[in-house]
């Protein structure tokens, strides 16, 4: 039974999170310090730190993957106590299944929840179109370019009707031109299918021209949140608008005071 | 709406007219240079009794492995002795890799099964296969079983530790997609271990079965009335080395055949791989 949702609750609520993790039984790693941070419905807020803050590690504890040293995520007031198909992840680094075609990645998740043929076929139809994909359902990864990859990856997210969508530098390893493309391929997306939305990236331009919350992080572990700034730009987004430059100025400033 | 024109991979087809260059450097021109040259080469050293009457000419051999294919030597004709061999190996190379493959998957997938078959694998592994030849004798006697005990214990190694690296090194984040997919451990392993052992598991059975040929023909050496093992020996106990040679190219073209085979089941069994560019 699902726990009535008290009005303005927040969809995804991190409280304190700290993670230490040990390494070879004696030394300790310590990657995140007293996080807290909320996310309302429907909202998209972006992670943005550099390399090595830690920024992976918290996003696969509030999928569950790893457990926190303490605090805890909730999920619509509910705990996260593992992996589970009401969150979507996509990876930093595609993570495809190279021995399925694009149809078999999308339609994994219906797959392994039990949906039956037609119908896992027609959700994967659908999110394959989604995301721009159409014609190349019996491709296999390897036949397509970084881009198409990450598409695929998204897709297969979003196929299991996730209520939170957790995106790991997800356009990290594409050429600028592409991912710029991208970028204007991800607001598209969620501006058709509303989620709520956590996206980590170390780059202040797809932060602007995505979120409507940008949480920074610090440079150096323990990773902790630095200044939460909104956004509140009107969509589509312009790179060239001078509130857009403005805003990327002011994190810059802010930024090269800690970085 | 979405244009994704420029993301997808073309390939292109250039035109081009025919010239010498391009004849030169074409790959069938080389081939046919390469194996040209090769019989040549054969064919004038044998002339010139380089190796004096060693070394039959290619026309020789041909001649003589024409011949076996009428005359049976010790009542089988040529194929009755391909055959022989080949089916030792075909027995012996099941048996072990349908116990050898499934085995080694599950010393990757449980600790358990892990810890008890890996120090006795380990202990057993450096041994050389033809080092059993003797004891399979003595226990075996000179018949069929024999042969096909070493072909297993040969091909064993290879077929075990390929599936299991194959596990071993699939990339784990794999499996944090299934879960978060909703798949428990029972599809981690169904949708994830065993498909991506698959190319480890037959990259194994090529080796086991190169393994093999070596197994069949050391065992064929030391004692049989069958097989190309028995040709060469027969040959060599003659003095006809055109025998001898015959068989060894019989080997080569039978073996090479065999692992045709082979690859084209992987082709079959995992038409995801990347067709890997043989130029
Ligand atoms: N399982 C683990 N065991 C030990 N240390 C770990 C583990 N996972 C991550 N770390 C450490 O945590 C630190 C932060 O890693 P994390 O991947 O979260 O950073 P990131 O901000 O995502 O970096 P990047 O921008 O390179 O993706 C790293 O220095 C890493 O060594
Ligand atoms: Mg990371």
């Amino acid at each position: 039974m699902r726990e009535e949702r008290h009005p303005g609750q927040a969809k995804i609520e991190c409280k304190d999170i700290t993670k230490v993790f040990i390494q070879k039984g004696k030394q300790r790693v310590h990657v995140l310090d007293h996080i807290s941070l909320d996310v309302k419905e429907n909202e998209f807020v972006v992670i943005l730190g550099p390399g090595q803050s830690g920024k992976s590690t918290l996003l696969r504890i509030i999928a569950g993957l790893e457990t926190p040293t303490e605090g805890h995520v909730r999920i619509d007031g509910q705990e996260v106590e593992g992996p589970g198909p009401e969150r979507g992840l996509v990876f930093q680094g595609y993570m495809l299944f190279a021995w399925k075609t694009v149809l078999g990645n999308v339609e994994m998740g219906p797959k392994l929840r039990g949906v039956p043929k037609k119908e896992r076929r027609e959700i994967a139809a659908h999110y394959i179109h989604l995301v721009g994909l159409d014609g190349f359902e019996n491709h296999y990864p390897h036949q397509l370019s970084g881009g198409m990859k990450q598409r695929v990856g998204i897709a297969r997210a979003y196929a299991n009707n996730p209520q939170v969508m957790l995106l790991d530098e997800p356009f990290g390893q594409l050429d600028a031109q592409t991912r710029y493309f991208m970028e204007k391929e991800t607001a598209r997306i969620w501006e058709t299918e509303k989620r709520t939305i956590l996206f980590v990236t170390n780059n202040i331009d797809e932060a602007i021209y995505l979120a409507d919350r940008i949480v920074t992080m610090e440079g150096k572990l323990p990773g902790r949140m630095h200044v939460v700034y909104r956004v509140d730009l009107p969509r589509p987004r312009e790179h060239t608008d001078m509130a857009f430059l403005k805003l990327r100025h002011e994190i810059t400033e802010a930024s090269e005071l800690t970085l | 709406m979405v244009d994704i024109a420029n993301e997808i991979k073309q390939q292109v087809q250039e035109r081009r007219p025919l010239t010498l260059a391009m004849i030169l450097t074409n790959r069938w021109f080389l081939y046919g240079v390469s194996m040209l040259a090769f019989f040549l080469a054969w064919d004038m050293a044998a002339v010139a009794r380089v190796f004096s009457s060693g070394l039959p000419r290619p026309y020789e051999v041909v001649l003589q492995l024409w011949r076996m294919m009428f005359d049976p030597l010790a009542g089988k004709s040529l194929l009755g002795h391909i055959w022989a061999s080949t089916q030792r190996i075909l027995i012996g190379f099941t048996i072990a890799s349908l116990v050898a493959v499934p085995l080694g998957l599950m010393m990757a997938l449980n600790r358990y099964v892990n810890a008890i078959v890996k120090p006795l694998f380990d202990l057993l592994k450096p041994m050389p296969p033809l080092a059993w030849i003797s004891i399979a004798i003595l226990w075996f006697g000179i018949g069929e079983t024999s042969k096909v005990f070493i072909i297993i214990i040969g091909t064993f190694v290879p077929c075990l530790l390929d599936a299991y690296n194959g596990v071993r090194l699939v990339e784990p984040e794999l499996y944090d997609v299934i879960r978060m997919l909703g798949g428990n451990r029972r599809h981690e392993i169904i949708q994830v271990c065993f498909p991506a052992a698959f190319p480890a598991i037959f990259a194994g059975l090529q080796i086991a079965l190169s393994i093999a040929w070596s197994c069949v023909l050391a065992a064929e050496l030391v004692s049989a009335r069958s097989g190309l093992g028995f040709i060469i020996i027969l040959g060599m106990n003659l003095s006809r080395p055109a025998m001898v040679v015959g068989g060894m190219v019989v080997i080569a073209l039978v073996a090479w055949t065999m692992s045709q085979l082979v690859s084209g089941l992987e082709r079959f069994v995992c038409p995801w791989k990347r067709e890997i560019d043989s130029r």
